[in-house]
């Protein structure tokens, strides 16, 4: 700790009177390996390191970021970002947070990755390859094997008094199987993560991988029908990425969310609750401390299916105005952007329920695997959205006959009302953000096809 | 950008545990954005990123490793961390580095960087008013500027040596307009590689009102209907679904694992007699447009439908070996110094045909017609497809009648263009950003009046 810290701070010693100056700095260690056919196909060892300073004056915000982390570099960065303050809007958003207290999260950063030879992470990647391949005898390849880590270190240092600096660890491997028969061929993917080497199954997401691949071969278009939808977790965690878009501050100033104006209003099924939480210890995105330095907490957004809040950062807070406080929501893309407001560990809480209760629930209903176009298929302001699915039918409990190219179609303010059942089999998907997935029971939805 | 002996020893360095060949890839970006919404300037934005990664390549495998900090010293320890990624003896040396300096087909008038910011953030003022002014139901506007120049150096054991800049502008309008509870939204982006002069051509106003336009008739949409039908897609709109639908299944990567529907069906007839496209990074200013590629091929036209037979694919080095190509197509392309090339398209291309584009509808008794597509998904393994469509009229008896919205395409590659049965005469481009394995790319679409005979649509209505 505090050569990073140190580092940020060193970004602020050119700060003139009347400005408010904050730098944000990262470093980075990371190894991947993809392997393919038995063999190594890319390792990849990455140090980088980066600067992004904003600077307000007058109400004015400008940012420019750098990654010559010299002397002349963060000068530069500083001098560019208060030339670019010049030409900004004056707006009560533009504020650096105040300082406030943080505890540090020991616990993120497992230590001795930094130890493990390149070899055993090769070795882990071809286990998974193998494993896979050995799961099911129609998976015939693997597209891809890849086992990642890496250990993030961000500081934050401004000349409003915070300081915060913390490193955290992570480790992931995933695969993509491919099933065959005949002229066909059905993708799968598995995935494990932890903060250690140690904590990866790598015979669970072989498992996954391979099952999912496999159990699509023969899938047919279906009649259109109404049934009762299952998500299978990943399918769920989806979906919370597009939520989360809405439960953004920042989305419903703007009018970007079909949740402005609508606090106090039951916008899900009473059993569902919707949290946030950047302290919880197996989310991926656990940290102490956002992207500019205010402490991370548990927000819980929908309680009891009511809307109570939204995700805040420090200008959406001020923008608020009331008393409105950031609930450490600030988040950035990396030391080359300004914040944005997104969540930590975002996921669906309530009365969870064995899977298999929820498969029995929904007999003849469809349990939806994969969907596509969903990032399209989303109209985020009116929220509907039209998605195509693959998945399988479920029958006497069971998963049986596959299905493919079939459509669905509702808004997901339907959607979140017909929640009927939430599995207890949560997991975090570090896919676009950290969402927790888990299997759902939908009530009936109209299933397109032919 | 780097000194000739420090490359020479950087090389030396990778090429010490068994690797056939090594690459050093430094670059340079400076970058400016600025996003102005509702009413207010956002973002402005100025940042300069600086990196190199050394690769060292053994057959069908490689070891990368990249660093912020270009000193001897460092691209050296980059060197030998990739090194320890493979596995041999020392097989290989460095040949004499021979600079070279290829034509630029890309020229810029007006850099960047000879712009001061007030002039940019007065360009995108321009489009954020024009949109403004297009009627009171607009409620929301951004206006987003973006520019780039990227200098690439690059040098590899071979002894290529190239530094080459590229330099894009982009002006961007994303408008809300909404009328009784019902919210619509317009977009509008057209972006090159060039400089300012970009915006003599192409004036921020029309950016604003295209946007807005846009956003204004979808109020006058209904909920598209569900089924298979004809479908027509304007010139420009269709080209989403060529680099969906076939482009992706035709990068060597893919083709090499057989992952791909397209995998050896080369001479096959998978496409209608109708149908030619190419993947071409020469074309002039183009938006994937460049020089020299990302692992120092010369920019290249790659026919990928030749009247609807597979011609052809887009490799890289390492995939263009794994199917025992003497070269790459010139396709290796990476997001930046931080990634390793992948086989990318540049600008996907279906060409013009001999149908007047009024004719093309005319003939269509029931059909949807497509004036824009919106983001897109496609699973290489099938040929399987699905994409948003932004803004579509139904089609009756040869004569556009109600504009829908919401509509989606659900379909697949090879059966898609099978059933191309009209090719307009006319041509138009759009411009994206196309993400493959984590990395994000410009790409352009370009493409004539396409039909094609049944597809699936997936609508709301």
């Amino acid at each position: 700790m505090g050569e990073l810290l140190d580092l940020a701070t060193s970004a602020l010693v050119g700060a003139q009177g009347g400005e408010a100056v904050e730098a944000y700095a990262v470093h980075g260690v990371a190894t991947s390996v993809a392997v393919y056919g038995g063999e190594v196909e890319t390792l990849t060892s990455a140090e980088t390191r980066g600067v992004g300073v904003r600077v307000v004056v007058d109400g004015r915000l400008g940012f420019a970021s750098s990654s010559e982390v010299t002397p002349p570099g963060l000068e530069r960065a500083l001098a560019q970002a208060r030339s670019n303050a010049g030409f900004g809007t004056p707006d009560v958003g533009n504020v650096l947070p105040e300082p406030a207290p943080w505890e540090p999260m020991p616990a993120i950063l497992v230590p001795g990755l930094e130890s493990v030879p390149a070899a055993r992470k090769v070795e882990l990647a071809l286990e998974l390859e193998r494993a896979t391949l050995a799961a099911d005898p129609r998976v015939r390849a693997v597209q891809r094997a890849t086992y990642g880590d890496g250990i993030s270190r961000a500081a934050v240092a401004s000349t409003t008094g915070v300081s915060a600096e913390y490193a955290r660890s992570d480790v992931y491997a995933y695969v993509s199987a491919l099933a065959r028969a005949g002229e066909e061929t059905q993708t799968g993917f598995g995935l494990t993560t932890g903060r250690s080497v140690a904590e990866l199954d790598i015979a669970a997401a072989a498992a996954e991988g391979a099952a999912r691949a496999a159990r699509l071969l023969g899938a047919r278009k279906p009649a259109t029908t109404t049934v009762p939808v299952v998500f299978d977790p990943l399918v769920t965690a989806q979906f919370l990425g597009v939520l989360a878009s809405m439960f953004s501050a920042e989305a419903v100033q703007k009018g970007r969310s079909l949740f402005a104006g609508r606090l106090g209003d039951q916008v899900a099924d009473a059993g569902l609750s919707i949290v946030d939480d950047g302290r919880l210890l197996d989310g991926p995105a656990a940290a102490p401390v956002d992207d500019e330095g205010v402490p991370t907490r548990r927000t819980v957004l929908v309680e009891d299916g009511v809307l109570r809040r939204f995700l805040h950062d420090t200008e959406t807070a001020a923008r608020d105005g009331d008393g409105t406080t950031s609930t450490g929501n600030a988040s950035r893309a990396g030391h080359t952007s300004t914040p944005g407001v997104g969540p930590s560990n975002l996921f669906l809480d309530g009365t969870a329920v064995p899977v298999a209760d929820i498969l029995a629930a929904a007999d003849g209903g469809l349990y939806v695997q994969d969907v596509s176009g969903l990032h399209s298929g989303v109209n985020p302001v009116s929220g509907e959205f039209s998605v195509g699915v693959t998945g399988l039918w479920v029958r006497g409990g069971e998963l049986a006959e596959p299905v493919r190219e079939a459509t669905v179609s509702s808004t997901i303010v339907e959607m979140l009302r017909a929640v009927a059942m939430l599995g207890e089999d949560r997991r975090f998907f570090p896919v676009g953000g950290s969402l927790a997935g888990a299997t759902l029971l939908l009530g009936f939805m109209t299933v397109g096809g032919t | 950008m780097l000194d000739e002996a420090d490359v020479t020893a950087t090389l030396t360095a990778a090429l010490t545990t068994g690797g056939d060949w090594a690459e050093i890839y430094a670059e340079q970006r400076d970058s400016t954005a600025i996003r102005i919404e509702d009413h207010r300037v956002e973002e402005l934005t100025s940042g300069r990123d600086i990196g190199a990664g050394v690769r060292v390549v053994r057959g069908p495998q490689s070891a990368y490793a990249y660093t912020n900090v270009l000193s001897r010293d460092s691209l050296v320890a980059a060197a030998k961390a990739a090194a320890a990624g493979i596995a041999g003896a020392q097989h290989a040396s460095v040949a004499d580095l021979t600079r070279e300096s290829p034509p630029t087909r890309h020229p810029i008038r007006l850099a960047p960087d000879d712009v001061d910011k007030a002039t940019k953030v007065a360009l995108t003022r321009r489009a954020e008013e024009a949109a403004w002014a297009q009627g009171a139901e607009v409620r929301q506007v951004l206006a987003a500027y973006a520019d780039v120049a990227q200098r690439v150096f690059l040098a590899n054991s071979n002894g290529h040596l190239s530094d080459t800049t590229r330099v894009r502008s982009r002006l961007v309008a994303q408008v809300v307009a909404a009328r009784d509870g019902l919210v619509q939204t317009g977009f509008e982006g057209p972006g090159a590689s060039r400089g300012f002069e970009l915006f003599g051509e192409v004036t921020p106003e029309s950016v604003g009102e295209k946007a807005a336009q846009q956003a204004l008739r979808l109020l006058d949409s209904v909920p598209s209907p569900a089924g298979e039908m004809t479908v027509v897609l304007n010139a420009g709109g269709g080209g989403v679904l060529f680099h969906e639908a076939c482009g992706h299944g035709l990068e060597a990567d893919a083709i090499a694992k057989d992952t791909t529907v397209y995998a050896g069906r080369r001479g096959e007839q998978v496409g209608s007699e109708l149908f030619t496209g190419v993947d071409d990074a020469t074309l002039p200013n183009g938006w994937g447009s460049f020089d020299v590629d990302d692992e120092g091929a010369s920019a290249q036209r790659t026919v990928l439908f030749d009247h609807g037979v597979l011609a052809g694919e887009m490799s890289d080095r390492i995939s263009a070996y794994k199917l025992g190509l003497t070269a790459s197509s010139g396709n290796g392309r990476r997001q930046s110094y931080a990634s390793v090339p992948q086989p990318r398209m540049t600008n996907s291309l279906v060409l013009p045909g001999e149908s007047g584009p009024a004719a093309v509808i005319a003939d269509v008794a029931h059909g949807l017609y497509a004036e824009g597509l919106g983001g897109g998904e496609v699973n290489p393994a099938t040929g399987d497809f699905v994409f948003g469509i932004t803004e579509a009229y139904l089609i009756s008896n040869g004569e556009l009648t109600q504009r829908i919205r919401g509509a989606n395409l659900i379909g697949n590659g090879p059966r898609a263009i099978s059933l191309v049965d009209a090719v307009g005469t006319d041509f138009a481009l759009k411009q994206g950003m196309c993400g493959k394995g984590g990395q994000w790319v410009p790409v352009a679409f370009g493409t004539p009046t396409l039909r094609i005979a049944r597809l699936t649509i997936g609508g709301t209505g």
